[in-house]
């Protein structure tokens, strides 16, 4: 299992490696269906769901249309609270100004709260390389560090390990057989990592927000890890996507709404901390030294590009995640980069934006638009799947089978004669092929298809062919119940009044 | 090393500048317009209308809190003045043979004496009071941490504490159980309530910690099962004071 990550090259192939997991699709499915629940229910609940969507989407719109003033803004501001901002070009430039600070401050341990940007960079590999100690604290985040995988979801790191498992892993860490039991399980990570958190000498934090008129950074988070890694080592790191700001704390109002709710149907997190600079003077905790590092990595080219400007706007909720048909089947892994789902078949493309590379994600959709419908902010991720298709065809790399039948699709679809005579031709065809009803050969277009499931045989009689008949049938079935069933039904009816029935809970 | 950790942060940060400004206007270049100079029109800012003026009455303001607050795990009492309050905790920390804990050094703490309610044993020690000791330890160590809200939100369930040199990020966040004091003239209806005093008070006035806490530390990494002191506090008393 630990070689989910990186095992199969392709989307289809590392899909098939989560679709014959049969827990890891279980786990999938409940998890996102309660986040999926709870969100339904957080925002119901809360009410004019859309006028804060619409007011999330003009906040997150405006700012990254000006985004060279608020991020000039945040930048000069920070600097003021007395950061050492930095900027990185490149995922490898960030990288490099990370591990320049732990060879400076000479340190061994770096104690880490959930940051996607992070995971872009392989953050963690880099300063292993350099004899820097990388430990996540975040619960999930640590066991998937100890079985050396990927998170599978943005939220829920670990979502494809059941306790047992978990209880296998903290064991061997522990030395000692713990029970499979959560309270256990979480129990000894607490006490682990707080002697961490004390000795560690760099504290490292993701960003979700960076508040440009004071040169804050907002964290949200429900452990308390985040608070830890920026409140008790000397030396604190953030790396933030270049993309993370907002103007004002009155606009974090706005995303403080949607956010939790959209990620875990909470009211708000545990915990949001708004972080204004290192410990001040007289301060007996904070870090004394604290860097941001802003990365673009690839951000910057969705700018004016108008297809895929709107992706700046994500707020990493994983929504469209617990929302997608797709993610709910073939989980996290299956997509291969550090962001899945919806969110990831687009943005981890986009960030490469290298046409070569774009990979066979973007097909593991069904356009069926959950994900735009789950979007906090509205981004419109099934269309922008569709222009990374076409753009994907543009550039010669589509399916030259998959064109051609489109082409004989068309062809077929707009005459009628030859629609028919198609079908016609298929249902004689398919005789070759029909086993109990269904198709299950592997064969030419339904290759793909069939590795998973059974096409259904051509019926013989079409709906259009039917209709007349269906029609009647509707209209004859609503004037007149079977008098046999009718008699059926009242006798049951009866036998139930009568305590009989066999169905008593006596 | 030649260089000394300050001249190094000295030339990385002259490196960034000179870099700010490349960045700037690349993003300005990809935008495909002049740099943006001034502050641009906001018309969006913060919540919408409809929602800004909203606001609970007092009682309903701290009806709402303790629900929301106890619907996250979160303990609740309303207690009338301090002296309740001393009480309180003076119970708490002997039903669960409470020995170190830690507290704020505030007025309103000081008014409790707690150090003469606590039963016999218990030790008190007060943030970032007297040198030469190790704060962090003391509150790692806690049984019971010990705040004075500055702010709390009945809509979302919140208590907000600011850091300062008396009050200590790690009070509210390392203890095993904590315990925030909210006199109700500070409970706010919205989140958004508190967050424009932040813009009004302006960078310069910010404290280096903002803490918004709704409830006990949890996490559903495990199967999904909810799971409470993961990191932070287990469990956490909010204490309604008026």
């Amino acid at each position: 299992m630990s070689g989910a990550a990186t095992a199969g090259s392709s989307v289809k192939e590392r899909a098939k490696l989560a679709l014959n997991d049969e827990f890891l699709r279980k786990a999938v499915k409940f998890t996102t269906e309660r986040l999926r629940n709870g969100k339904k229910a957080a925002s119901e609940q809360h009410g004019h769901w859309d006028e804060w969507r619409e007011r999330g989407r003009q906040i997150r719109l405006h700012t990254i249309a000006h985004l060279d003033y608020y991020l000039n803004l945040f930048a000069d501001n920070a600097r003021k609270n007395g950061v050492h901002i930095h900027f990185a070009d490149t995922g490898a430039e960030a990288v490099k100004i990370a591990l320049e600070i732990a060879r400076r401050v000479q340190a061994k341990t770096v104690v880490k709260s959930k940051s996607m940007v992070t995971e872009e960079l392989h953050l963690n590999h880099a300063l292993d390389s350099i004899g820097v100690e990388a430990i996540e604290t975040d619960l999930g985040e640590y066991i998937i560090q100890l079985a050396g995988e990927m998170p599978s979801h943005i939220v829920i790191p670990a979502i494809h390990k059941n306790r047992y498992q978990i209880a296998e892993l903290l064991s061997a860490d522990a030395g000692e057989t713990l029970s499979p039991d959560t309270t256990v399980l979480a129990g000894y990570v607490r006490k682990k990592l707080r002697e961490k958190f004390l000795e560690a000498d760099i504290g490292m934090t993701g960003c979700n927000f960076a508040i440009a008129e004071t040169g804050s950074m907002v964290l949200f988070e429900n452990e308390g890890n985040a608070r830890m890694v920026s409140t008790l080592p000397k030396t604190q790191i953030t790396l933030m996507g270049m993309e993370r700001i907002v103007p004002s704390w009155a606009d974090l109002e706005v995303m403080a709404t949607l956010l939790p709710r959209s990620a875990t149907g909470q009211k708000l997190t545990v915990y949001l901390s708004g972080i204004t600079g290192p410990r001040r003077e007289t301060d007996a905790d904070g870090p004394e030294e604290m860097h941001i590092i802003i990365v673009d990595n690839g951000r910057s080219l969705q700018l004016g590009d108008p297809e895929f400007q709107e992706l700046l706007n994500c707020i990493r909720c994983g929504a469209c995640l617990n929302a997608c048909p797709v993610y709910r089947h073939i989980g996290g892994h299956a997509y291969g980069g550090t962001y899945s789902g919806p969110i990831g078949a687009v943005l981890t493309p986009a960030l490469k934006k290298n046409v070569a590379e774009w990979d066979d994600i973007a097909n593991a959709s069904s356009l069926c638009g959950a994900c735009y419908e789950a979007c906090p902010v509205k981004i419109p991720l099934h269309e922008m799947l569709i222009y990374l298709r076409r753009r994907k065809v543009e550039a010669g790399r589509g399916n030259a089978l998959e064109s051609a039948g489109m082409k004989g699709f068309a062809a077929v679809m707009g005459n009628a004669k030859r629609y028919k005579a198609a079908l016609k031709l298929g249902r004689i065809g398919q005789k070759l092929v029909v086993r109990d009803g269904g198709i299950r050969a592997k064969l030419g277009p339904l290759k793909g298809w069939n590795t998973y499931r059974v096409a259904p045989s051509l019926a013989k009689e079409t709906f259009r062919e039917r209709w007349d008949t269906l029609e009647q049938e509707i209209r004859a079935g609503l004037r007149e119940m079977d008098p046999d069933m009718k008699e059926r039904m009242e006798r049951l009816a009866r036998e139930r009044a009568e305590g009989k029935g066999g169905h008593g809970h006596g | 090393m030649a260089e000394s950790h300050r001249d190094w942060l000295e030339r990385m940060d002259a490196e960034s500048r000179a870099k700010q400004e490349a960045f700037m206007n690349g993003i300005a270049a990809k935008l495909r317009r002049p740099r943006a100079v001034q502050a641009p029109e906001h018309p969006f800012r913060g919540a919408p209308d409809f929602w800004n003026g909203f606001e609970w009455p007092l009682e309903e303001r701290i009806r709402k809190f303790m629900e929301n607050f106890q619907a996250v795990g979160g303990h609740v009492a309303r207690l009338p003045d301090l002296q309740a309050v001393r009480a309180f905790i003076a119970d708490k920390a002997a039903e669960m043979n409470a020995k170190y804990v830690i507290r704020q050094n505030v007025a309103e703490l000081d008014a409790l004496e707690l150090e003469s309610a606590l039963p016999e044993g218990a030790r008190v020690s007060v943030w970032n009071r007297g040198e030469g000791e190790h704060w962090k330890a003391r509150a790692a160590e806690a049984d019971f941490g010990v705040v004075v809200a500055d702010y709390a939100a009945a809509y979302t369930g919140s208590v907000t504490v600011l850091s300062a040199k008396d009050k200590g990020r790690s009070v509210s966040l390392l203890p095993t159980v904590l315990i925030a004091i909210i006199p109700v003239e500070r409970l706010k209806t919205r989140l958004g309530e508190i967050l424009k005093d932040f813009d009004r008070a302006g960078r310069e006035n910010l404290p280096a910690g903002i803490h918004f806490i709704s409830g006990p530390s949890r996490s559903s990494d495990i199967e999904n099962d909810l799971t409470i002191g993961v990191h932070g506090p287990g469990i956490v008393y909010a204490l309604l004071v008026g």
